[in-house]
């Protein structure tokens, strides 16, 4: 089997700042004191293979490191200990609406953000009708979306993310919002990234919508792989905890 | 190097950037090009005024003079203070998405080198309407620009990185900036500065390129081959320091934004 992701004893800490000098004239004039924090370990000895195809789901529950762990492979963070291993074109959808400009139109929004996702001009505009429709905006992408209702900013955000045909796609929980009927259209296309053999994960607090999509299952506890394996049987075992 | 293809990658992103500062600052019309003049053109109006007439600097064409050095800093000058907040103004792109962060300064400092290249258009007819001829010696300008540009972005990612962490270097950027400007002839010419310092004045990068653009296009010479040479060294050991230092300061944006 190919890898998708490799992740290699992984530990990761953010300092929690007492008191922040975020100058220089702070830095020179109060030298050390104004300047404390104290570290805390978000990810802790983390090692996993994320074969390539598979559709993994990361359960565990607040503040156990889910979105940090997404946030290293895609290489927003970086580990303070260990290493990330990506073979492949990433699309991340940590957050619903990243980088989309309220100023700019639809359609401009279109443009800019999908060359963030190192998508070229032509590709856009190939892809540019599916992205109007499946986001069901065709009587708004001309006009700012500044006017845009949360539904239709969203469904934006998820529909071009989603058309850069990445290789290993990334979700933090964008599927709880929105409603029932975009959260139906958006597992649909997981769905048939699933078909293409892309590599997907996925951070849900659904634990069904986990069982359905997912192979296989990591269930992160405080920072801590508490265990990983078949999606079924972790779940089970996450769901006991849980009491 | 992994890096410049990286960013080389992401080329269409900087397009788009680059193309939006632009027309911000157009606002896609011949007079919003003229406005993006204003600024240096009453810069070299005042100066004019002041050094030329009030204090009689012994400089023929002081206008011209000065507009030809005038130019080239201004494309420093603003790419310094706008690139120093370029990441921090983006936290929330640099929190949520990953791209090569060098686009960000990078993109500024295209524009401003943009906006360099096209203000030639009000500099070449000016030059021609005070009678200063122009010789080929003007097809060096690529090569100095291209140098300058490698000077630029190199220190523009240095203070863009820095700025992350300490926020006030956007205000200490400022006040540099002007001292800069003033040991930097571009207001006078370099044989007024007293002997004993002027090898120090050398010690600016800014000092070899002024010198390169009044030679090609005032004087109508051929460039300095030791100026030439210095910029050579200046451009490369800023873009590669730059590069280095960013590659080593970006790892911690997303937490420290
Ligand atoms: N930038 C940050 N600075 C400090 N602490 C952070 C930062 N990001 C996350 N954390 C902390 O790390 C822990 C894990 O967070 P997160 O990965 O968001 O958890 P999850 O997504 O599983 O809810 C939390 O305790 C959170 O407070
Ligand atoms: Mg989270």
């Amino acid at each position: 089997m190919e890898k998708a992701i490799e992740i290699a004893g992984l530990w990761k800490k953010f300092r929690l700042y007492r008191d922040k000098a975020v100058t220089l004239k702070e830095r020179l004039l109060f030298f050390k004191s104004r300047h404390r924090w104290e570290d805390f370990w978000a990810l802790q000895d983390i090692s996993l293979v994320i074969e390539k195809g598979l559709t993994v789901g990361l359960i565990g529950r607040n503040g156990s490191g889910k979105s940090t762990l997404l946030k290293l492979m895609s290489r927003i963070l970086y580990p303070n200990r260990g290493t990330v291993t990506v073979n492949g074109r990433i699309s991340s959808l940590l957050e619903l609406g990243a980088g989309i400009h309220p100023d700019f139109t639809g359609r401009e929004n279109i443009y800019l953000n999908a060359s963030i996702f190192q998508m070229g001009r032509r590709e856009v505009e190939q892809k540019m009708q599916d992205i109007i429709d499946f986001a069901e905006l065709a009587d708004f992408i001309d006009s700012p979306v500044r006017n845009y209702s949360t539904g239709m900013f969203m469904r934006l955000g998820f529909a071009v993310a989603t058309s850069v045909d990445p290789e290993i796609l990334l979700v933090d929980e964008v599927l709880a919002v929105g409603d029932t009927a975009f959260q139906k259209k958006c597992l649909d296309r997981m769905t048939e990234f699933k078909k293409r053999g892309k590599t997907i994960i996925i951070v849900s607090h659904s634990l069904e919508q986990v069982e359905k999509m997912c192979d296989t299952a990591v269930w992160l506890n405080q920072g801590r792989i508490q265990s990983m394996g078949e999606a079924g049987k972790v779940i089970g075992e996450y769901r006991k905890s849980l009491g | 190097m992994q890096r410049l293809l990286e960013i080389y990658q992401h080329r269409e992103m900087l397009i788009n950037l680059v193309a939006k500062e632009l027309r911000a600052r157009y606002k896609g019309s011949f007079f919003g090009f003229m406005w993006t003049f204003f600024n240096p053109l009453f810069m070299l109006i005042i100066y004019t005024v002041v050094f030329s007439y009030f204090m009689r600097i012994q400089v023929e064409n002081y206008s011209m003079f000065l507009f030809v050095a005038l130019l080239p800093w201004n494309f420093f000058q603003t790419s310094m203070t706008m690139g120093v907040s370029s990441i921090v103004t983006n936290s929330n792109l640099v929190k949520k998405i990953y791209f090569p962060r060098e686009v960000l300064p990078l993109s500024v400092v295209l524009s401003n080198l943009v906006n360099y290249v096209l203000s030639l258009a009000v500099l070449l007819p000016a030059l021609l309407f005070f009678k200063i001829e122009l010789s080929f010696n003007i097809l060096w300008f690529p090569l100095v620009l291209f140098f300058q540009f490698l000077f630029v972005y190199g220190i523009v990612l240095i203070v863009s990185a820095l700025n992350v962490y300490f926020r006030d270097l956007e205000h200490i950027t400022g006040i540099v900036m002007m001292a800069w400007f003033f040991l930097t002839p571009v207001l006078y010419p370099l044989k007024m500065v007293p002997a004993k310092v002027s090898g120090l004045i050398y010690l600016n990068p800014m000092t070899p390129f002024v010198e390169l653009y009044r030679n090609i296009f005032f004087y109508g010479k051929q460039p300095g081959l030791i100026d030439l040479k210095i910029v050579l060294l200046v451009g490369f050991l800023f873009f590669f320091v730059g590069e280095i230092v960013f590659a080593r300061l970006q790892r911690d944006f997303a937490e420290e934004i």
